[in-house]
């Protein structure tokens, strides 16, 4: 195990916070595949997932003075990504929504499966898509993401029955559209 | 003339129904496959035929949203690259050491020289993580305006002219010597920044503010 991995990033954000820029790297290299992964599945797209990656990853450091450090970085990062998802979607349509599948590519599989597998996230892709906005962040950050009901309610600003009863909701969605597609 | 059939809906139709044939919502059903807990049958779905078709329908339709969560994404390359560019631009360190040479100048970029003294002195035995600051005290003033507040507790200095101060931040191993390891590190940073950056003046401060487990008690 690296070093590095074994500092907390409470110890890391302690650090950023003094000056240490080499700190925040250390949580940009933590943390910036888990901000652009959830910027993907909520836009649907590289591009805009890699601007609102970016962005997010720049305003945590610019604000991490205000970090009162109730919730994790990780929690209070995803908070900010889902903010900046939702702006971007809301000024207008994505840029190009096919381009999900290149970020989905498994060197392991065959090319027949690899098809297989490019059909059913392209078809998970359109489906999430299809969404609401508040169904589909609960779904990216309980089900991509693995984050708890309590911390999904912490990011997203509200409470665990009303996650609960938005993942109720998306699944019977997917479900059906997933059905269509089957 | 045939009575309307009795059986409970089937494939997605499913999805539309609240309850099953049985009484079990549909929705804790879903909720337990979702989640990746098919196979936890409780007591009533280990004899209920119709809890355990509706399960298994439901597994088949969120395989691949499954599959697609377990796909790995990685971050695109550059991607920390371009944060860390845009926030050393927001605070401005574009400090440089600058030697003057009959050939011409030579200026060696402030956060370069702390990288250097980081990466010196995670090579001393008993340095587990070291952090480099070269922040000059007037960049200190910048950042915090950029950052909306940020403090430089010990007013970091960085580098001027063939003079640097590093400050680094450092967790050593427990059961090191802390103030040994200390000195090693001063010793073995102002000789490398010596050496590879040609300074002249170079002053460590060294701040051990943290202790991690050796590799024996891991």
């Amino acid at each position: 195990m690296e070093p590095e991995s074994q500092v907390g990033d409470a110890y890391l954000v302690a650090r950023a916070r003094d000056g240490y820029l080499d700190a925040y790297e250390m949580l940009v290299q933590r943390h910036s595949a888990n901000a652009y992964r959830v910027a993907l599945q909520l836009c649907g797209n590289h591009h805009d997932a890699q601007d609102i990656a970016q962005e997010a990853l720049v305003a945590a450091w610019q604000n991490l003075p205000r970090f009162r450090g109730d919730a994790s970085f990780a929690t209070w990062l995803y908070r900010i990504v889902t903010r900046r998802a939702l702006n971007k979607i809301s000024r207008g349509p994505v840029a190009d929504q096919a381009d999900l599948l290149e970020d989905f590519t498994d060197a392991v599989a065959g090319p027949a499966e690899q098809t297989e597998r490019n059909l059913a996230v392209d078809a998970v892709t359109d489906a999430l898509a299809a969404l609401p906005f508040p169904q589909r962040t609960v779904v990216v950050l309980h089900h991509f993401e693995g984050l708890s009901y309590a911390d999904v309610a912490e990011v997203t600003g509200s409470s665990v029955p009303a996650v609960r009863s938005n993942l109720f909701r998306a699944r019977r969605t997917l479900g059906k559209k997933l059905g269509e597609w089957r | 003339m045939d009575e309307p059939s009795a059986e409970p809906p089937a494939g997605p139709l499913l999805l539309d129904a609240v309850t099953l044939a049985c009484g079990a919502e549909v929705d804790p059903l879903l909720e337990q496959v979702a989640d990746g807990r098919a196979a936890d049958l409780n007591a009533h779905q280990r004899d209920c035929v119709h809890c355990q078709a509706a399960i298994a329908e439901f597994a088949a339709l969120w395989e691949p949203v499954a599959e697609t969560a377990a796909s790995q994404v990685a971050a695109p390359p550059g991607l920390t690259a371009a944060v860390m560019s845009q926030i050393r631009v927001l605070v401005r360190d574009v400090w440089y050491t600058l030697q003057t040479t009959e050939l011409g100048t030579i200026r060696i970029a402030a956060r370069i020289v702390a990288a250097l003294a980081r990466d010196s002195a995670r090579m001393v035995p008993g340095v587990r993580v070291a952090l480099g600051r070269s922040t000059h005290s007037r960049l200190a003033a910048l950042a915090e305006t950029a950052t909306f507040g940020h403090r430089y507790p010990q007013a970091a200095v960085g580098v001027l002219g063939r003079t640097a101060v590093v400050d680094l931040a450092v967790a050593v191993t427990y059961g090191d010597s802390a103030h040994a390891v200390a000195r090693d590190i001063q010793q073995h940073v102002i000789g490398t920044l010596r050496e590879l950056v040609g300074l002249q003046t170079v002053v460590v401060n060294v701040k051990i503010d943290d202790i991690l487990p050796g590799e024996a008690d891991r």
